[in-house]
């Protein structure tokens, strides 16, 4: 019998731990056991042999360390040679003419992956390759990927294991007493991603003894479409003379593992202080135990890193704000770059209840598949929210995909022959649940006979790549009403009858039904009620409405989802704060220059509210903008400023004054609405230097420059030398900021200093950071060093008068 | 679990206003700005962190002008003079954990201000972890004196040594903590350092 119906049918053992038992045979703490292994290869097939001897089906390779990013190539080559080689040795010696297996073991290449770590995706995944191609090479049966506590690490593994062999993949993790991994993924968000990616088996091991993992296998089982492993420890390390031992012995593991066998776990072994006897132990329980077999689970399911969403239940949020249609503000900061501001759309979404995100970056003049890439990993950075990805470019969404951490809403697919052709193939590689558009070559049916019929050609076409129903959403999509006056209807009528007949999910972009007609919310609010009551499983629509939101939440107290009306009753009491608060300056009624003083005064005292509300009312009363910022804003930021050098006044003041003179300038700036803004003092390009990821003080300087009235292009952390020069180079800016914190980064700052005075000699380049001093910056040939963030600001100004 | 590697217990540490201004670099003598976000950000900090830590025990020797930390070796004039008299040290590594990283993150976005504070919030959280930890150690030894903590990256102590404290307390399998290639640590609310051992004189 093959490995993977062995693993489908079960009881199949792993074997158990191998740490101490090479420590008792001479590994020295701290050696690794890969490496020692090369020498000590008798020693590894002994223990193997007991493996096999004790019931264990398939042992692992000792090559869990094996990883370029640790040794060489050649290196890795000959410890997984060795290693495959010990345990067919071990196999060999046994001779009963049973079938036994080797897996390639995979354990965690140590380093963390970005954004949390600097560990490139790609790079990961190449490491990870690296070794799956050795192992296939040297002829192990399946690769075993263990002991990983970040979800996006497994993913990688996983990914080169798929691009790499046709072996059956075993992915398990660790987790904390928590139920989570050290990056937060929880077991049900886990399991989506990793049979999304096509695992073979999924399941735990390490961190703790078999008791305590229990409640996780359960949430794995409870989950799980494949089949469930587990390998724990053999309860938790004690000391006794000095001596680490764990607490729990064969018998006892035995006995807390046999009734997770009898509720479906399949996969059974041990990890650190289990040796054969433990395995022999759980062999001999569960000797007439048959689990359950594997149970396919039919909820549509999707996830972010540590957050799942079911589909098809609660009526589900999709926030429709990041999409550049027809927002023009949105679309300048994409053709900028401007990061910042799509993340804050995500934030600002979260917070007004969305559960689901949607995001499309296509403008014209972007390219649209880095910029999707990019703007996943940095949404993901900030929000735990599942993202929708949106957009009609097969290049841009296989790359979307293959960085996203969890398992998406793909949008979208349609019944067009060349659609589902380049879409359903990243669906099967990548999983995800997909959203399909009821229109096909021929257009949109008018009827909903007509948009049933498409729905089925669709499913149909997605059994041939292996995608269930499940994972298929129908949007019947929403026509204006104005243009059509039965567009409306059909797409309800489409709605129920896919939802009644195919038993699919739906989703529907709700707004657009308004569009051209006045008073849209209106009408759409009542669109997407009448959308519920047919069993909409989805809405795509925008959080901050508050007649959408009511519409919503209303939907829910209304059908048995809002326990004691809290949904509502919280919508209810936000609402007034919701609406435009009238400026309630403490000044009104005062004489212009008084409001004045008061200007100045808020902002030195760091009063954002009062800021603004001065700001609005001195304009109301006929004030000169530019007059504000000369007499007041500024005056109040340089007497803090001098305040801060003469450390008469600390960070968080200076910090809460740069704040409230951006309040007051956001409304100088809402008052001139479209206008020219008032002409800027310069371009600065900021960034943390390459391998820092330490921006605080980076983000001060950007603050207080723009303060005065500098426009900042902020490239973040952790950039290349090379993307210094290409924003400087694009910009033509002047002058160009650059900041590190540790010593060890002082180098990439040099190269960085050198590389933009070569190329762009016309460029001012000042440093600043904890390290750095005078001398040092001088040293690495910066123009200039700002001890603080307002000697920076003073540098800036000594630049461009310069140059003037 | 490598031999001899002690993990900690070290809970929920409380949220410390004062200290949190201060690594907020706000003198104690200077009033808090009125609108400084600090309700708001402890409230977004709530749940975030979970303070791990690691531990492990090793002999001390002298050969010349050359410390033998038991799994590494230096010339630190600084560490030297700060381990006098010792025969043992303590190796440890302590961490906030990834989710502080990510709400630093995403407090940076809202306001720069309440970005500063939630970094000093990480900051006090991690520290008050380490502090925490070193009482446990206390108690634990009774019979011993300990110095206080003496990290890779202060004074002469290079901070490459970051690299064997992550092989000596197998970090990243016991509590997470990884390096970059520029030997910053991930999450990076984190610190690893050693104190020093030696039996208390009777008064």
């Amino acid at each position: 019998m093959k490995v993977k119906e062995l693993l489908q049918k079960g009881p199949f053992f792993l074997d158990g731990g191998m740490g101490t038992l090479l420590q008792a045979r001479g590994l020295k703490p701290g050696e690794a056991p890969e490496r020692w292994g090369m020498s000590h290869a008798d020693v590894i097939t002994d223990i193997q042999r007991t493996y096999y001897e004790a019931g264990s089906d398939m042992v692992l390779s000792n090559t869990f360390g094996v990883h370029p990013l640790r040794y060489d190539l050649a290196e890795c080559e000959e410890m997984v040679r060795t290693a495959i080689n010990c345990a067919d040795q071990a196999r060999k010696s046994i001779g009963d003419g049973k079938e036994r297996f080797i897996a390639l073991d995979i354990g965690p290449c140590g380093k963390l992956l970005k954004p949390l770590g600097n560990l490139d995706f790609e790079e990961a995944v190449q490491g990870f390759a690296e070794v799956v191609r050795l192992g296939v090479k040297y002829g192990a049966d399946c690769v075993f990927i263990e002991t990983m506590n970040d979800g996006a690490e497994a993913r990688a593994a996983l990914l080169a294991a798929k691009e790499n062999s046709d072996l059956p993949v075993l992915v398990s993790c660790a987790y904390g007493a928590d139920g989570k991994l050290m990056t937060g993924g929880t077991p049900e968000s886990v399991v989506a991603m990793l049979e999304g990616l096509g695992a073979d088996a999924v399941g735990v091991n390490c961190s703790l003894g078999p008791d305590a993992l229990a409640p996780i296998v359960e949430r794995y089982l409870a989950a799980a479409s494949i089949p469930v492993l587990m390998k724990p420890n053999a309860g938790l390390p004690q000391e006794k003379d000095g001596k680490t031992f764990y607490n729990v012995g064969p018998e006892e593991f035995s006995a807390q593992i046999v009734p997770l066998i009898e509720k479906g776990l399949r996969i059974i072994g041990g990890c650190c202080g289990t040796t054969p006897d433990f395995i022999r132990a759980v062999k001999k329980a569960s000797a007439d135990i048959v689990p359950p077999a594997v149970e396919k689970k039919e909820k549509t399911i999707i996830a972010s890193r540590g957050h799942i969403i079911e589909l098809g239940r609660d009526p589900v949020i999709i926030g429709e704000r990041i999409n550049p249609t027809g927002k023009k503000r949105l679309r300048k900061a994409l053709e900028e770059g401007d990061m910042a501001y799509v993340l804050n759309e995500a934030i600002v979404q979260e917070e007004h209840g969305a559960e689901v995100l949607d995001v499309n970056v296509g403008t014209p003049g972007v390219d649209e598949p880095a910029l999707l890439e990019q703007a996943v990993q940095e949404l993901q950075a900030v929000t735990d929210l599942p993202l929708q990805l949106d957009t009609s470019d097969p290049e841009a969404m296989r790359r979307a995909l293959r960085v996203y951490n969890g398992k998406a809403l793909i949008n979208s697919v349609n019944g067009k022959q060349e659609v589902m052709d380049a879409i359903f193939p990243l669906v099967q590689k990548y999983g995800g649940a997909v959203v399909a558009l009821t229109l096909d070559e021929d257009g949109i049916p008018g009827t909903a006979e007509g948009r049933l019929a498409i729905a089925e050609k669709i499913l149909k076409e997605a059994a041939k790549y292996g995608i269930s129903p499940k994972d298929i959403l129908f949007d019947t999509l929403t026509m204006t009403v104005s243009t059509d006056g039965n567009a409306a209807k059909v797409t309800l009528d489409a709605l129920k009858m896919i939802r009644e007949k195919t038993g699919c999910g739906t989703v529907l972009g709700v707004s657009n039904v308004s569009f051209g007609l006045p008073v849209r919310e209106v009408l759409g609010s009542i669109f997407l009620t009448l959308a519920l009551e047919r069993g909409l499983s989805a809405a795509i629509m925008n959080p901050l409405s508050e007649r959408m939101m009511g519409a919503m939440i209303s939907f829910r107290t209304l059908t048995g989802r809002d326990e004691n009306c809290a949904a509502y009753i919280k919508y209810a009491g936000d609402l007034p704060t919701m609406q435009a608060v009238t400026p309630t300056a403490g000044a009104a009624g005062g004489a212009k220059e008084t409001e004045a003083k008061g200007l100045r005064r808020a902002v030195v005292k760091g009063l954002c509210k009062e800021a603004a509300n001065l700001t609005r009312t001195a304009l109301e009363e006929g004030r000169d903008s530019l007059d504000l910022v000369k007499e007041e804003i500024i005056p109040a930021l340089d007497e803090v400023g001098q305040g801060f050098e003469a450390k008469k006044i600390f960070l968080p003041q200076l910090m809460m004054s740069a704040e409230a003179a951006e309040a007051a300038v956001a409304e100088i700036k809402k008052k001139a609405g479209n206008r020219d803004e008032q002409a800027s003092k310069g371009i600065v390009v900021l960034a943390t230097v390459k391998g820092d990821i330490h921006d605080i003080g980076k983000n001060i300087v950007k603050l207080l420059l723009e303060n005065y009235g500098f426009t900042v292009a902020d490239l973040g952390k952790d950039v290349p030398p090379e993307t210094v020069l290409e924003a400087v180079e694009r910009l033509h800016a002047p002058i160009c900021g650059l900041s590190a914190l540790m010593t060890t980064t002082v180098p990439a700052m040099a190269e960085t200093v050198k590389l933009v005075h070569e190329k762009a000699p016309w460029c001012k380049v000042m440093v600043g950071g904890a390290v750095l001093t005078e001398e040092y910056a001088r040293e690495i040939g910066a123009d200039g060093y700002g001890k603080d963030a307002m000697a920076s600001v003073r540098l800036a100004e000594r630049y461009m008068q310069e140059q003037a | 679990m490598k031999e001899g590697l002690r993990l900690a217990e070290l809970g929920e540490i409380p949220f410390d206003e004062k200290e949190i201004l201060r690594y907020a670099m706000l003198p104690s003598f200077a009033p808090a700005p009125e609108e400084l976000p600090m309700k708001e950000s402890l409230e977004a900090a709530k749940g975030a962190v979970q303070c791990r830590a690691v531990w492990c025990r090793f002999p001390l020797k002298r050969e010349g002008n050359e410390l033998d930390l038991g799994f590494a070796r230096t010339t630190s004039q600084g560490l030297k003079r700060h381990l006098e008299g010792c025969d043992e040290i303590i190796l440890f590594a302590c961490t906030a954990g990834a989710e502080m990283d990510r709400r630093i993150t995403r407090a940076k976005l809202q306001s720069p201000a309440k970005g500063l504070l939630m970094h000093a919030i990480g900051a006090q959280q991690v520290e008050g972890g380490c502090d925490r930890l070193c009482r446990q150690l206390a108690e634990q030894f009774p019979d011993k004196q300990l110095t206080d903590r003496y990290s890779p990256g202060y004074g002469d102590l290079p901070l490459e040594m970051q690299r064997d404290v992550m092989t000596a307390l197998d970090c990243g399998r016991t509590v997470g903590i990884t390096l970059t290639d520029s030997l910053l640590m991930t999450p990076s609310k984190s610190v690893t350092a050693i104190i020093g051992m030696k039996e208390r004189k009777p008064e």
